[in-house]
């Protein structure tokens, strides 16, 4: 979620993964990019060669697809690998990419066909059984995160291995891949009940057999495959580029796939530059070392000032919020509605994301950021600054002023620690400044910084100590926010159930809502339908606001002027990286 | 001489183990589970994450992870990254040649420097060049590396665009491509050196002076000899004693306290590497790492005990 200003990000976001905590960039609805790169140049004609230098402030932990679990392995992953399937950069909507597929009438099977132009970079056609591969090491490693995610593919809990609750290791084979006799490009994954997200989850790890398949065959050990030399060194790819060099700690060199079979990229090198953090990124773009880079808003004015590059503004899938306790057994007040929606009206947001972020983010109501189609199209309370409101609602919910102005209730007065991670100077001043504006509502609020690996331990595991979080959620591809907001994910230490449901709020229409966009019971997973639901879901956060939603920041993308198509959008920045191309 | 650095190796056994010992208690005992903050974020289930745990030995009892662990140690195994799955001894060891090249040659600036630079104070006492030099000595101490290694940045890499921004190379260069790690050691190097050369330019002023006010000294002008000779044959090697007393403990910060040059310049060295997996509690990492610094600054001692004997012949090695 967030990382320490020289740390590395501690959290991944992995395109295929469901959320994500964000490390302190966000992004936000203010969709205003500036004249695309790819409109500017689209006459010109693509020049080859040259290098494309991108700055991160996270080194790679693996090329391994199946174990990644932070951004910058997937970033490389992304370029080495292709998935099935892929979304808009802009809009989200899911497109075919390696193969193009179907869905049954009954929602329960996906039959996927490669396309026929499809070759790893080795010249072997990419296969049905390359995707089954990927599948495999996913049911066998020891190591991956993902297991959870092919749940519901039949089959699948009973090959994977080690035994528990969700893994059997009673089969040899997953039964609900079938490949195509007569087609081997052509195969179907037969799921146990309609789930609308599995489309991006089915994209999957397709990993060239002729590389991998010893490590996954029936005798294969969990460590043959966690510990194959190819996971970091991968000899043959699918995607655009090819791996050259990974110098720890400082770059990843990839070289580009002449016979990519969407087109042989145009320049010759992709290099990830590691970096120590946001400063240098910036320093890096304006002379020039780096060819592209996000930086964070407080650096925007002086890039504005640099010739040589150009600054792209979108929204980023993720939101900066305050999570209240609503069961806090110190913070009473967190519990009534009325008192969560007074700390709505009582913070003036757009000031402060002037403050925090100079200004580069949009206030955010509910849980939805407004790129996503399941974005409400129905109005919801903006909670506008309002502090007369706020008290009014505080003195309706019973909490007075006493003798000190501190508001008290049936004699317990209104104390409030917000508590976020240390190091992130953004959510620092932002709890500061929360507390101050509460503290004028007569609430006894103070900022707490701690530790980000003690806070992430007290949030899932139902530590009650915490009364108010500051933290960041970054949005994965599927709209789908069960993981954060169903009942199932609160957390409980006397049944040892963990999760992200730290608010301990719970509504069963919000559930329901949840459960209906994510398994419909009339198996209808159309946009449309999944809106509906999800506009319910967000009237219903908007109303008892559980969290105060923060704010949805903009990634702030500089480029050098001579790279030519990066168009990156709020779901894909590298979408089209064969095609870009460096002006001499 | 070998009996010496024998015995002192046999020393280093407990001093070892109790460094081991505080660090795997210390890392453990610090708030937050690895694998949770891992997998944060993530969809693994609370199942994915015992069984996560299970792998790296996690569920067992503090004493008995210990023991195993140890074990392994004896055997050379320092267990797997959580993050990286690969070696933890050999993910740092990975960044020993970066930190050691930049330590290499900020040790040698503040030797080439300092120790001039003191010699120089002591010979011009009380003219202006000593009153310089000894601004310079207050100055180096009191400017924070951070800020002075932003500034440079700002100048000489983004303004005049004469030296890089970060990094060790630039990117397309070889590995073995000499003159451009030069240019990207440069300011790391001269701002790591600093604090280090105002602190022998100030060790030296007062060592040469304080030699040269006793009676060998004297007496080697009064027996007419040249100068250059009294001053580098008598004076200055007695004066370097202090000097390899507090190399052993410049040694030590070289190795561990680079961590805000290596961040400022961003360079790939050992002590952000093991910051980052300090900060992700990545035990298999952190323990490697406190360990095999533990053993390279047992071993820079034993070559700093070496080192004054050499310099100073009474002082006997036994």
């Amino acid at each position: 979620m967030s990382h320490p200003r020289t740390g590395r990000a501690l959290i991944a976001v992995f395109a295929a993964s469901m959320l994500v905590a964000t490390a302190c960039s966000g992004g936000t609805p203010s969709a205003s990019s500036a004249p695309s790169a790819a409109t500017a140049t689209a006459a010109a004609t693509p020049q080859q060669g040259g290098r494309i230098v991108e700055g991160t402030i996270s080194d790679i932990a693996t090329m391994q697809p199946v174990l990644v679990n932070d951004t910058a392995s997937g970033r490389m992953t992304g370029l080495m690998y292709d998935g099935l399937v892929q979304q808009d950069a802009k809009s989200g909507e899911v497109k075919p990419k390696l193969a193009s597929y179907t869905t049954s009438s009954d929602g329960l099977t996906y039959t996927f066909t490669i396309n026929d132009k499809a070759n790893w970079s080795d010249g072997k056609p990419i296969i049905a059984q390359d995707w089954l591969t990927g599948l495999t090491a996913v049911g066998k490693s020891a190591k991956t995160v993902r297991k959870s995610t092919f749940q519901d593919v039949v089959g699948f809990n009973e090959f994977c291995a080690p035994a528990g609750s969700q893994c059997k290791a009673t089969a040899t084979t997953i039964t609900g891949v079938t490949i195509d006799s007569a087609n081997p490009k052509k195969f179907s994954v037969k799921m146990t009940k309609v789930s609308c997200p599995a489309i991006l989850d089915l994209s999957g790890y397709t990993l060239p057999t002729q590389v991998f398949g010893k490590y996954v065959t029936a005798t294969s050990k969990a460590e043959d495959f966690d510990n194959a030399p190819e996971n970091l060194n991968p000899t043959v790819v699918s995607g655009p580029f090819t791996f050259k060099e990974w110098r720890k700690g400082d770059q990843v060199i990839l070289g580009k796939n002449a016979s990519y079979w969407q087109g042989s990229p145009n320049v010759d090198e992709y290099v990830y530059k590691v970096v120590a953090n946001s400063t240098a990124i910036t320093n890096g773009l304006k002379t020039g070392e780096l060819t592209f880079g996000s930086i964070i808003a407080k650096d925007l004015a002086d890039m504005q000032t640099v010739d040589s590059v150009r600054i792209t503004k979108y929204q980023s899938l993720g939101y900066t919020f305050i999570g209240w306790n609503t069961a806090s057994p110190t913070a009473v007040g967190l519990a009534d509605k009325r008192v969560r929606q007074a700390l709505a009206y009582g913070i003036d947001m757009d000031a402060v994301i002037k403050a925090v972020v100079f200004g580069e983010a949009t206030k955010q109501v509910a849980h939805h950021v407004p790129v996503q189609w399941a974005y409400p199209s129905v109005a919801l309370e903006p909670y506008k600054y309002d502090k007369a409101k706020a008290q009014q609602l505080l003195k309706d919910a019973g909490w007075v002023a006493g003798a000190d102005g501190i508001l008290a209730k049936d004699g317990k007065k209104f104390n409030l620690t917000i508590s976020t991670n240390s190091g992130n100077n953004e959510r620092e001043t932002l709890a500061q400044v929360a507390a101050d504006q509460y503290k004028q509502l007569g609430i006894n609020a103070v900022s707490k910084p701690e530790a980000f690996q003690g806070l992430v331990t007290k949030l899932t595991t139902g530590d009650q100590t915490l009364e108010a979080t500051i933290i960041g959620w970054s949005l994965g591809g599927d709209p789908d926010p069960y993981q954060i907001w169903h009942s199932s994910q609160i957390p409980d230490p006397a049944k040892s159930v963990t999760g992200f449901g730290f608010t301990y709020f719970k509504d069963p229409a919000l559930d329901k809502a949840i459960e209906q966009g994510r398994n419909p019971t009339d198996g209808n997973c159309s946009t449309a339908a999944r809106k509906a639901n999800y506009e319910t879901f967000n009237k219903i956060l908007n109303e008892n606001q559980p969290y105060n939603f923060g704010y949805s920041n903009n990634v702030l993308a500089v480029s050098a002027k001579t790279l030519q198509n990066f168009d990156p959008g709020s779901f894909s920045t590298i979408y089209n990286v064969h095609q870009w191309w460096i002006k001499k | 001489m070998r009996t010496f650095i024998l015995r002192r190796l046999a020393y280093a056994i407990p001093t070892l183990l109790g460094i081991s010992i505080i660090t795997f208690v210390i890392v453990h005992l610090a708030p937050g589970d690895p694998i949770r903050l891992y997998t944060f974020g993530s969809r693994a289930t609370n199942e994915d994450i015992e069984a996560l745990r299970h792998v790296y030995g996690l569920d067992q009892p503090l004493p008995i992870q210990y023991v195993n662990w140890m074990w392994k140690v004896l055997h050379l195994d320092f267990g797997q990254s959580f993050i990286y799955h690969q070696d933890a001894a050999a993910l740092f060891i990975q960044y020993i040649p970066n930190s050691l090249q930049l330590t290499v040659v900020a040790l040698a600036l503040q030797l080439l420097i300092g120790v001039p630079l003191g010699v120089i104070a002591a010979l011009k006492r009380g003219t202006w060049a000593d009153g310089a030099i000894r601004v310079f000595g207050v100055m180096g101490h009191a400017v924070p590396a951070f800020w002075l290694g932003l500034v440079l940045i700002l100048f000489f890499a983004v303004q005049l665009r004469w030296l890089p921004s970060q990094g060790l190379l630039t990117v397309g260069k070889d590995v073995w491509d000499i003159p451009d790690r030069v240019r990207h050691m440069l300011l790391p190097a001269f701002v790591l050196s600093l604090t280090g050369i105002a602190n022998y330019s100030r060790l030296l002023r007062t060592e040469t002076l304080e030699v040269l006010s006793q009676d060998f000294v004297r007496t080697a002008h009064a027996k007419g000899l040249r100068e250059r000779t009294v001053m580098f044959v008598h004076a200055l090697r007695n004066a370097l004693i202090p000097v390899v007393t507090a190399l052993g403990g410049i040694l030590a910060g070289l190795i561990g306290g680079a961590l805000v040059i290596e961040t400022v310049f961003s360079w790939p060295g050992i002590g952000r590497f093991t910051f980052q997996e300090a900060i992700a509690k990545d035990y298999p990492v952190i323990q490697a790492a406190v360990l095999i610094a533990s053993v390279l600054l047992v071993i820079s001692y034993i070559i700093r005990d070496v080192a004054y004997a050499l310099v100073d012949p009474r002082i006997a090695v036994k």
